[in-house]
């Protein structure tokens, strides 16, 4: 006499998918509450990408021929990375930084910028650019943001002009900075159909002189 | 199955990156990422910081940790020359070999503080920290394998050297992916409709930083440009986010250098925005060891 068999209840696959994506959604909706949605839904495009690694066999196997302590170097270096992005503070924990470019909707138009430009002794008109006379710095804040009382202390607009001018002339004692200019540049998204510009639109802002003994 | 088979032929053999490599790999890698460095430090006259106004430091990192006096002496001609000076030799030293342990973690420490110092007077870009970070995987593994090793004092296998290559791609294609995550995540729909990219690149344009071509104002006026970064950008960033698949698959890697580096160019004309060290680390997207067997570990 045969055993009755007993066929497992089957679960229709549609069904399940339907079960594990409210469940989801559920977790996600809870956690929400907790963890901005642009943080955590960055975390949950993260997870799927080292979930899709975790089980990819070439690096189960890579992984498990480390050492220990290679392991705990690795881990520290990519959990860096990680917990830097996540911290939101791109200048406590560098190199552990945030990673963002473009991250935002640039409303501006015009779009506006405000450039020095120095006189010089023959009357020749140049841009002093913070990056190019001081390469050393990638990028500094715009200088807009120097007239910012919650950013930097009043006067610091005045403090770089002299600090530009000062190390052109090194380079140029022949031909030296009289005066710089502070121009606010504005460029139209959407300008005049055929409209071709030689130089955006300026406006001056203020006026700095340069005297030789500073 | 001919989709999926048409599928696996377009996605290409799955293998990891550098799995193969071996010792002479990792050296000539070493030998990169520390002569980069060397040559980025000669080019920048960093004692010319001596002369910005105090006003517009705000300390970036380990720079936070030291006192004012301490920052004081950093910032005057003589400590800027001296920080440069030190950090240089400490380079030059670790392209010998010659306890490499120690001379990397000193270098690793000194780029750090060099790093941190130069954005310490804006904001903290990300130009070159993927290259930072090589160097702390070259060092972080150099004491591992001295601390794993057999026995003290006998080389690492040949093996290991797959280690901290692996590890570098890894750090390289997850910057890319958390820049796309962000933007994704962040931005939403938005970023990638409408004006955004246009003025993302007038801003930078007018901005100036050091290579200034002066030529991404005019996009405006050139609709071809605008279709150009509308349309580029959620192609670039779909690249960002799936950049990890560098690490697996060498028909993705040959799209992605291309279309990366035409996406670096392109940022370098119309931005004036130059990420030169990604680009030069994209020779670690390429697996040497495939191709040439002198650079393989010896494993049977």
């Amino acid at each position: 006499m045969s055993k009755p068999t007993s066929t497992p209840s089957r679960l229709h696959p549609a069904i399940a998918v339907a079960i594990i994506g409210f469940c989801l959604v559920t977790i996600i909706w809870m956690v929400s509450f907790a963890i901005p949605l642009r943080l955590a839904g960055q975390a949950y495009l993260l997870i799927i990408i080292l979930l899709a690694y975790r089980y990819w066999p070439p690096m189960i196997r890579w992984v498990a021929a480390m050492p220990v302590a290679h392991r705990v170097v690795f881990g520290l270096l990519v959990g860096g990375m990680i917990f830097g992005h996540y911290t939101l503070n791109g200048r406590a924990y560098f190199p552990f930084v945030v990673w963002e470019i473009f991250p935002f909707v640039h409303e501006d138009d015009p779009v506006t910028c405000r450039q020095f430009i120095a006189t010089t002794a023959n009357g020749t008109k140049v841009r002093l650019i913070v990056e190019q006379l001081f390469p050393s710095i990638v990028q500094v804040d715009p200088v807009d943001a120097l007239d910012n009382p919650k950013l930097y202390r009043p006067g610091t607009t005045e403090e770089l002009v002299h600090a530009l001018a000062k190390v052109y002339n090194e380079q140029h004692p022949d031909n030296p900075v009289e005066s710089v200019d502070l121009m606010l540049m504005s460029v139209q998204l959407h300008p005049p159909a055929n409209e071709s510009r030689a130089e955006p639109s300026c406006e001056l802002l203020k006026q700095y002189e340069i005297s030789s003994d500073r | 199955m001919r989709i999926a088979q048409t599928i696996r032929n377009l996605v290409g053999p799955l293998a990891l990156i550098h799995e193969q490599a071996g010792p002479r790999l990792l050296r000539l890698t070493r030998l990169g990422v520390f002569a980069l460095w060397i040559v980025k430090l000669l080019l920048d006259p960093l004692w010319r910081l001596a002369e910005m106004p105090r006003e517009m430091w705000t300390p970036v990192g380990i720079l936070r940790l030291l006192p004012d006096s301490a920052i004081d002496v950093l910032l005057t001609s003589t400590g800027l020359s001296t920080l440069l000076a030190a950090t240089l030799a400490v380079l030059v030293l670790g392209l010998t070999y010659k306890a490499f342990p120690v001379v990397s973690t000193l270098a690793a420490v000194l780029l750090t503080a060099y790093s941190s110092l130069i954005r310490s007077f804006g904001p903290a870009v990300h130009t070159d920290i993927v290259l930072l970070l090589a160097v702390y995987a070259l060092a972080g593994f150099a004491w591992a394998d001295w601390f794993a090793s057999p026995s003290s004092g006998k080389k690492a296998p040949a093996a290991w050297s797959s280690f901290p290559l692996i590890t570098i791609v890894a750090m390289l294609t997850l910057s890319y992916c958390l820049v796309g995550l962000n933007r994704t995540v962040n931005g939403g729909i938005n970023v990638f409709t409408g004006d955004t990219m246009e003025a993302w690149a007038i801003d930078a344009s007018l901005r100036g930083y050091y290579f200034n071509t002066n030529i991404g104002w005019h996009i405006p006026e050139w609709p071809w440009v605008v279709f150009l970064l509308r349309s580029g950008l959620p192609v670039i960033t779909l690249f960002e986010t799936t950049a990890p698949l560098c690490l697996a698959s060498s028909h993705y890697r040959w799209i992605f250098i291309p279309v990366m580096l035409s996406f670096h160019l392109l940022s370098l004309v119309f931005m004036n925005i130059f990420f030169f060290d990604d680009m030069l680390l994209y020779l670690l997207l390429i697996d040497w060891s495939r191709r040439f067997p002198a650079l393989r570990a010896k494993v049977v």
